[in-house]
C-alpha cells in the first residue's frame, strides 16, 4: 500500500456512506414487539453467570475431548479435499499451464476462476444443508461441504500468489530454454511455496471453527454438543465447550503462527 | 526492486526449508492420516454410499426437483410474485449484514485505541499506566474470544434471550467481526509511525486529541477497507445465521427445505447469489473509489 494514495477526503466520504447505510439498516428493525423474550433477561443472566461455573467433571471433559477430535478430524479431512481441488484449479486460474493456443489458455483461466468463484460464493453450511438433502447425512457430506468453499478460497489465493511472483527469475528460466511447465515447477512454485503453506495453515485454523458449526446439520462435534447443552439449559457445559473450541483454535493459531514466522522470515 | 543475484537477501533465493516448518509438515501429514483413518474406522463414514445407486438416484431426484421439473404447479422461480416475496427477505438479509458491519465498526472504533500496545506502554507519548496495561489485556482477550466463537454459536446464545428477527442475527455477526476488525485496527495503531502522536503529546495534546489527529487519520482507511472486506464475508454468513435467528432468507431457506419445497430453495439460492455478487461488486467498487485498496 502506498501511503501517498491515502487521501483523507475519500475515507471521510466513505465513512459518511457507511453511517447512512447503518442508519438505513436500523430503520429496518422491527421496533413493534418486545426486544427480549419473556424472562429473557433472567436467561441472559443465567447464561452469563455460568461462565464462572464451567462443568469440569471428568466425564464431561471426556465428552469435550471426543467432540474436539471429531471436529478436528472433519477439519483435517476437508482441508485435504480443499487442497486437492484448490491447488490444481489455482494453477490453471493463474495461467501457469502450458497451452499451445493463447485463446485456449484464456478460456481455461476464465473457467477455472468461475468454478472457484462459484464454490466460494456459497457458505459451507449452505453446501452442507443442500448436500444433506441430496445425498444424506454422513461425515462425507461434512467433508465435501467444507471442502468445496475452502477449495474456492484456497484456489483463488494460490492463483494470486502464483501471479505475484517476481518476473525476473522467470524470464531467466525461459531465456535459458525452460518450457512453461518447467518454469512453473522450478520458478513460480518454489518461489511462493512459503506463502502457499502459510496461507493453507491459516485456513486450517478457520476450518476448525467451520467444522464446529457444521454440527448444525447433525454432524457430531463441538457445535453439536453445544446445541445439546443449550437445549438442556446446562450453561456450565456450554462454556466448557466454548473454552475447548477456543483452546483448540488458539493452539492451532500458535502453531501456524510459528510456522508462518519461520517460513517467511528465514 | 533489487536485481537477482546481487542482493543476497532476496526472498526468492534458494534456501533450505527451516526445521520447524518441516517438522510441522510431518506432524500435519500424520494428523491427516489419523483423521482419515478414524473417519473410516469409526463406522459409517458415508464413503460406501458413493457406490450405491440409491444415493445417486436421490441426488439426481433432488436436482430434478430443484429445477422444478415434474411438478403440478408452476415452480416458484417462474412466478413474479414469489420473486417479489423472496426479494423482501433478501432486503432484510441485506439490512442484517449492514447492521452487523455497523455494530462491528462501532465497537472496534470505540475500543481499538485502548487495545494498542503502544498506547498502554507509553510509546505514543504519555506515561505508561497500570490501568492502560490492564485495559490492553482485557480488550485483547475480549477480541480473541469474540473472534474465536463462530457467528452461528453467537446467534444460538443470543436468541436465547432476544426476540427472533434480524437484530439477534446482526448482533451475532457484529460481535464476531468486532473481534476481527478490532484486532486489526489495534495492530495498525501499533505499527504506525509514533512521531505525530509524540509531537502532539509534547505540545500539550490530551489522549483524545492524539486519537483524533494522530491515530484516526492513519487507522481509519484500514478500518474502513477491512470493514468492506468483512462485509463480503458477512453477507455469505447472514443466511446461515438466519437459520437460528429467524431473520431474512435463512429462515425461509430452512423452512422450504423441511417442507421439501425445492423449487422455493432454488429461488432463495438465486437471491442469495445475487446478494453475494452484488455486495462483492459494491465492496470492490467502494474500495477502489476510495483508492486505498
Amino acid at each position: 500500500m502506498k501511503p501517498d494514495r491515502l487521501t483523507l477526503e475519500s475515507p471521510h466520504f466513505l465513512t459518511l456512506l457507511l453511517f447512512l447505510a447503518v442508519a438505513w439498516s436500523i430503520t429496518n428493525l422491527d421496533w413493534g414487539g418486545p426486544m427480549l423474550h419473556a424472562k429473557g433477561g433472567q436467561a441472559a443472566l443465567n447464561l452469563l453467570s455460568a461462565v464462572f461455573t464451567p462443568d469440569l467433571s471428568p466425564s464431561f471433559l471426556l465428552v469435550c475431548l471426543q467432540a474436539a477430535w471429531q471436529t478436528l478430524s472433519i477439519a483435517l479431512a476437508s482441508m485435504t479435499v480443499a487442497v486437492a481441488i484448490g491447488f490444481p484449479l489455482g494453477i490453471v486460474a493463474s495461467g501457469g499451464l502450458a497451452t499451445p493456443d493463447s485463446r485456449l489458455r484464456m478460456g481455461l483461466i476464465v473457467s477455472a476462476r468461475f468454478v472457484l468463484g462459484a464454490m466460494r460464493s456459497i457458505h459451507e453450511l449452505v453446501w452442507a444443508v443442500l448436500l444433506v438433502a441430496a445425498i444424506g447425512l454422513s461425515p462425507l457430506t461434512a467433508i465435501v461441504a467444507l471442502g468445496l468453499p475452502y477449495a474456492g478460497i484456497l484456489g483463488r489465493i494460490y492463483a494470486e500468489f502464483l501471479e505475484d511472483v517476481p518476473g525476473e527469475p522467470l524470464v531467466a528460466l525461459r531465456s535459458s530454454g525452460a518450457s512453461s511447465s518447467q518454469s512453473l515447477m522450478y520458478g513460480r512454485l518454489p518461489m511462493c511455496l512459503p506463502d502457499l503453506i502459510s496461507y493453507t495453515f491459516y485456513r486450517f485454523e478457520c476450518s476448525i471453527r467451520s467444522a464446529a458449526i457444521l454440527s448444525f446439520v447433525g454432524i457430531r462435534g463441538i457445535g453439536y454438543e453445544i446445541q445439546i447443552s443449550l437445549g438442556d439449559l446446562l450453561f456450565g457445559q456450554v462454556w466448557t465447550l466454548l473454552f475447548v473450541l477456543l483452546g483448540m483454535v488458539a493452539l492451532v493459531d500458535f502453531w501456524s503462527g510459528r510456522v508462518r514466522h519461520s517460513l517467511l522470515t528465514s | 526492486m533489487t536485481e537477482v543475484g546481487i542482493e543476497p537477501q532476496s526472498r526468492w533465493r534458494t534456501r533450505r526449508t527451516p526445521t520447524l516448518a518441516r517438522l510441522s509438515l510431518y506432524a500435519f501429514v500424520a494428523l491427516l492420516a489419523i483423521a482419515w483413518g478414524t473417519l473410516f474406522i469409526e463406522g459409517d463414514s458415508g464413503f460406501t454410499d458413493l457406490f450405491q445407486g440409491r444415493t445417486w438416484s436421490n441426488a439426481s431426484n433432488f436436482l430434478y426437483r430443484m429445477a422444478g421439473l415434474g411438478m403440478q404447479d408452476t415452480p416458484a422461480f417462474l412466478l413474479p410474485e414469489q420473486w417479489w416475496a423472496t426479494g423482501k427477505l433478501a432486503y432484510d438479509t441485506l439490512a442484517m449484514s449492514v447492521l452487523a458491519i455497523g455494530i462491528a465498526g462501532a465497537g472496534a472504533f470505540l475500543t481499538f485505541m485502548f487495545a494498542a500496545r503502544t498506547l498502554s506502554n507509553g510509546a505514543l507519548g504519555g506515561k505508561p499506566s497500570l490501568v492502560g496495561a490492564g485495559l490492553y489485556y482485557v480488550l485483547r482477550i475480549f477480541y480473541a474470544f469474540t473472534r474465536a466463537v463462530p457467528e452461528l454459536v453467537w446467534a444460538l446464545l443470543i436468541v436465547f434471550f432476544l426476540s427472533p428477527g434480524i437484530l439477534p442475527g446482526a448482533i451475532a455477526l457484529g460481535i464476531h467481526n468486532l473481534g476481527i476488525v478490532g484486532r486489526l485496527a489495534a495492530e495498525v495503531v501499533e505499527d504506525m509511525d509514533p512521531a505525530p502522536a509524540r509531537a502532539l503529546r509534547s505540545s500539550g495534546a490530551g489522549m483524545f486529541q492524539v486519537f483524533l489527529y494522530a491515530a484516526l487519520p492513519q487507522t481509519l482507511p484500514h478500518l474502513i477497507t477491512y470493514l468492506l472486506y468483512r462485509w463480503e464475508v458477512v453477507i455469505r454468513t447472514t443466511v446461515v445465521v438466519g437459520f437460528v435467528s429467524a431473520g431474512g432468507l435463512g429462515q425461509e431457506f430452512r423452512l422450504s427445505l423441511s417442507f421439501f419445497h425445492y423449487d422455493q430453495v432454488t429461488l432463495i439460492i438465486l437471491w442469495y447469489l445475487m446478494l453475494v455478487m452484488g455486495v462483492d461488486l459494491l465492496s470492490a467498487w467502494l474500495r477502489k473509489m476510495a483508492r486505498f485498496d
